[in-house]
């Protein structure tokens, strides 16, 4: 007999495609994802690479979330930042980062950068461009530092530095200026945040705060809101309403237990002796 | 005219001190034609977590059933009650599995989660529709007053309210976006999640 | 600006020098460029104004590429509507209420707009489309009435006054005009309800609802009148159609403008928050006394 499986096969669910479609067809337009419009950077330096990335989300117009990670986990000495459909960049890293461990225990060995870059190469191509996802992937091996960028088609491209995102080009203008080979540590972390800086505040797309990520052979840094250039100062007065200002009709209210005592009803007549 | 606007509804959450509150409108529309005012699209997920699902009405019901039955599966095999995190990711995968045909919502959640040292975390989230996570420490907020949510609770909103200030910070943040917004509205209906408790109030909100 | 004073002021010996002048020459330097345009009013003794339209082969087809925003939500010009707007006509003259929401898009621009134009002191007009184009034409209406006024010394009739209307929208027709209006006043005839819009449609008739929270409007309204209503009446259904469509209707609510118009002329009853009344009796727990299908009222046993 045929068991009935509860679990669902693995993969995108295409399920609704045709009612969607046809939803499209009849004038409604598809609603906006998030999308990071984005600064992210990585440069070569003398020991590792350095990546960069601002903290901004947005969807359409509207700043959906100020503080963001855009710089994600692929192995421990590999990382990618991430610009374009934020929910993209978000799985297939997370989908590529599981993979590459499952490799690494295979073949009991430290993964390299090239094979990441593979992976995402081929698994954006195969989906032709429609998984929205540009990427800065950068780390050291055993074979010393790389740094790629990877395109939503699928398409790579291997150099010292790079940037990506909408506020690419004025972060590659500070790059253009200022990358010398073999720079040091302080030096190239100081470029990067001046790349995600110019990209911060000449590009709408990008804002808020400076992410970066130093990745040497034997350690790797992340430097979580390493500037925080935007920060709010204190409102000057608060807006707190008058307790019982808001109308309401009904209430109920669901108490947890929060501890319980146990009372012996009875005494102590059981005989232990 | 998106397809996000036409059952109405907006669903926004705020972080207070030991406490979270996840507020919602109860208004189900057709266009401009209004259908009903006790619209519920917020739903218990455990007893310290909620979940709000503004957008398309018939997607509200269908992904409220999908997620109840990936919760309960959660809940067989790790035999222990889901934590908001957890729970934030697995909407979120359940949304980016149709990714290439999206149910329409974008998912709020409010919850109390567990701290190492055996206390309770305020936690909020919120998603787009295809399931990109956003993590705020201070709001989230969705639905098609999102906007005027944004701007309002951006003014009011401010750090560390007990539960009975946090009430009415989010139920006057709510009423006055949504008495802006067309497709939202027709009362409204507040959850504070505290420590011991949960408070759910029906507000007195505009009806027209 | 000066030689504006001058030529007006009547003590200025260069002001009386100029009209010296000008009787000996008839030339009047100022057109009617000098008001501005000539859709500015100022050239109301040639008929209607005329405005600039579009540089193109069609200029209608043109216009309504920009303004049609049900075909092109997101056409250039936007124009605002949603709207619910009344009159009816009674034994005792004709109930004027609408409701004052104006929206763009889902947005809600205003909850105090007025939507009666007040044309003179025995004609109204509503506003229900365009919000400039009624305003505009109807306050261009009222200019002709007190014309009419000074030229056959009697007043105009609410029908000659809506017919100068609808011949107006007539000639701009398919130019991107949006206006659906109810022309009402008191005139020789008695009470008159007149219904004009921008497709150049003119009706005479005892009860019209205009805008997207009409239907709603027509519901309560036809529910409820009767020729012979009391003025209390009159006014109490005016203002509960207009509640039961700013409930029901997205895009209409806030508050309600209740007028009456009599053979005096017309009179301002009042405005109404839709809120208010929803909770002093209007609304539907008060109608059904906390009863609903999960609670309902007894069955009384009958033998």
């Amino acid at each position: 007999m045929a068991t009935p499986n509860v679990y669902r096969s693995p993969g995108f669910d295409f399920t609704n495609e045709i009612r969607n479609s046809f939803l499209v067809e009849k004038g409604l337009p598809l609603p906006k994802a998030t999308s990071t419009g984005t600064t992210i950077v990585g440069c070569l330096f003398k020991d590792g690479i350095v990546l960069g990335a601002d903290t901004r989300a947005t969807e359409g117009p509207i700043v959906a979330d100020k503080n963001c990670e855009k710089i994600h986990y692929i192995t421990e000495s590999i990382r990618c930042c991430g610009a374009g459909t934020a929910a993209d960049t978000e799985f297939t890293t997370a989908l590529i980062s599981s993979n590459m461990e499952l490799h690494a225990l295979q073949t009991g060995r430290k993964p390299r950068v090239v094979t990441a870059m593979t992976m995402l190469k081929q698994m954006l191509f195969r989906y032709q461009g429609n998984i929205g996802a540009a990427l800065v992937l950068g780390g050291v091996d055993s074979t010393g530092p790389h740094l790629f960028t990877i395109h939503p088609h699928g398409s790579t491209d291997k150099l010292p530095y790079v940037t990506m995102g909408s506020g690419s080009l004025a972060a590659m203008a500070v790059f253009e200026s200022g990358w010398k080979p073999n720079m040091e540590r302080e030096d190239a972390l100081n470029l990067v945040k001046a790349a995600i800086a110019a990209g911060i505040f000449n590009d709408l797309g990008s804002g808020s705060n400076i992410d970066a990520c130093i990745i040497t052979a034997s350690h790797t840094e992340m430097l979580r809101n390493v500037e925080m250039p935007n920060e709010r100062v204190q409102k000057e007065k608060d807006y707190k309403f008058r307790r019982g200002t808001t109308a309401w009709k009904k209430e109920d209210v669901r108490k947890f237990v929060v501890d319980e005592q146990l009372t012996l009803i009875g005494g102590d007549e059981m005989d232990t002796s | 005219m998106s397809i996000m606007d036409h059952n109405g509804g907006s669903v926004i959450a705020m972080v207070g001190k030991d406490c979270v509150a996840i507020a919602s409108d109860l208004r189900l529309g057709n266009q401009a034609l209004g259908i009903s005012s006790n619209f519920q699209r917020i739903f218990p997920v455990t007893d310290r977590i909620y979940l709000g699902l503004p957008g398309l009405a018939t997607d509200v019901a269908t992904l409220h059933e999908r997620l109840r039955f990936r919760l309960n599966m959660y809940t067989i095999k790790e035999e222990r009650e889901i934590e908001p995190e957890t729970f934030a990711h697995l909407v979120s995968s359940t949304l980016y599995e149709h990714r290439f045909g999206p149910y329409f919502i974008e998912p709020v959640m409010a919850g109390m989660s567990k701290t190492p040292s055996g206390g309770l975390k305020p936690f909020i989230a919120a998603t787009d529709l295809i399931g990109c996570l956003n993590f705020a420490k201070d709001f989230v907020v969705a639905g098609t007053a999102s906007s005027k949510l944004y701007g309002v609770a951006e003014g009011l909103w401010e750090p560390d309210l007990e539960p009975e200030d946090l009430f009415e910070t989010i139920s006057q943040t709510l009423m006055n976006a949504v008495d802006r917004d067309a497709f939202s509205g027709w009362g409204g209906i507040v959850h504070v999640i505290t420590k011991d408790k949960v408070i759910t109030r029906t507000l007195k909100a505009r009806m027209d | 600006m000066n030689s504006f004073v001058e030529r007006y002021s009547t003590t200025s010996a260069t002001g009386q020098l100029r009209r010296a002048q000008r009787l000996a020459d008839e030339e009047d330097e100022f057109s009617d460029a000098a008001w501005g345009s000539s859709a500015g009013f100022g050239n109301i003794v040639k008929g209607s104004p005329s405005f600039m339209v579009p540089n193109t082969p069609d200029p209608t087809s043109f216009l309504r590429l920009h303004t049609d925003d049900h075909a092109d939500p997101s056409c250039r010009i936007k124009i605002q509507h949603g709207t619910t707007t009344l009159a009816f006509r009674f034994q005792g003259g004709v109930i004027v209420a609408v409701d004052s929401r104006a929206t763009a898009g889902s947005y809600i621009a205003s909850g105090t707009v007025k939507k009666v134009i007040e044309i003179n002191p025995y004609l109204l007009g509503t506003m229900a489309g365009g919000a400039a184009d009624c305003q505009y034409w109807e306050t261009y209406l009222g200019m002709h009435c007190r014309l009419h006024e000074l030229r056959n010394r009697e007043r105009i009739s609410v029908s000659a006054a809506s017919k100068y209307l609808s011949n107006l929208v007539y000639s701009y027709k398919g130019m991107g005009l949006s206006m659906g209006t109810m022309v009402c006043g008191w005139d020789k005839t008695g009470p008159a309800v007149f219904y004009v819009d921008s497709d150049g449609t003119r009706l005479k008739g005892d009860i019209f609802s205009v805008g997207s929270g009409s239907t709603f409007a027509y519901g309560v309204l036809d529910q409820g009148y009767r020729w012979d209503l009391t003025d209390e009446e009159a006014q109490e259904l005016g203002r509960r159609s207009i509640y039961a469509a700013g409930h029901r209707d997205a895009y209409s609510g806030n508050t309600c403008n209740l007028y009456h118009v009599k053979e005096d002329g017309w009179k301002f009853i009042g405005n109404y928050d839709l809120a208010q009344l929803h909770n002093q009796g209007y609304g539907y727990e008060h109608r059904v006394e906390g009863r609903s299908s999960a609670n309902p009222p007894e069955v009384v046993a009958t033998a």
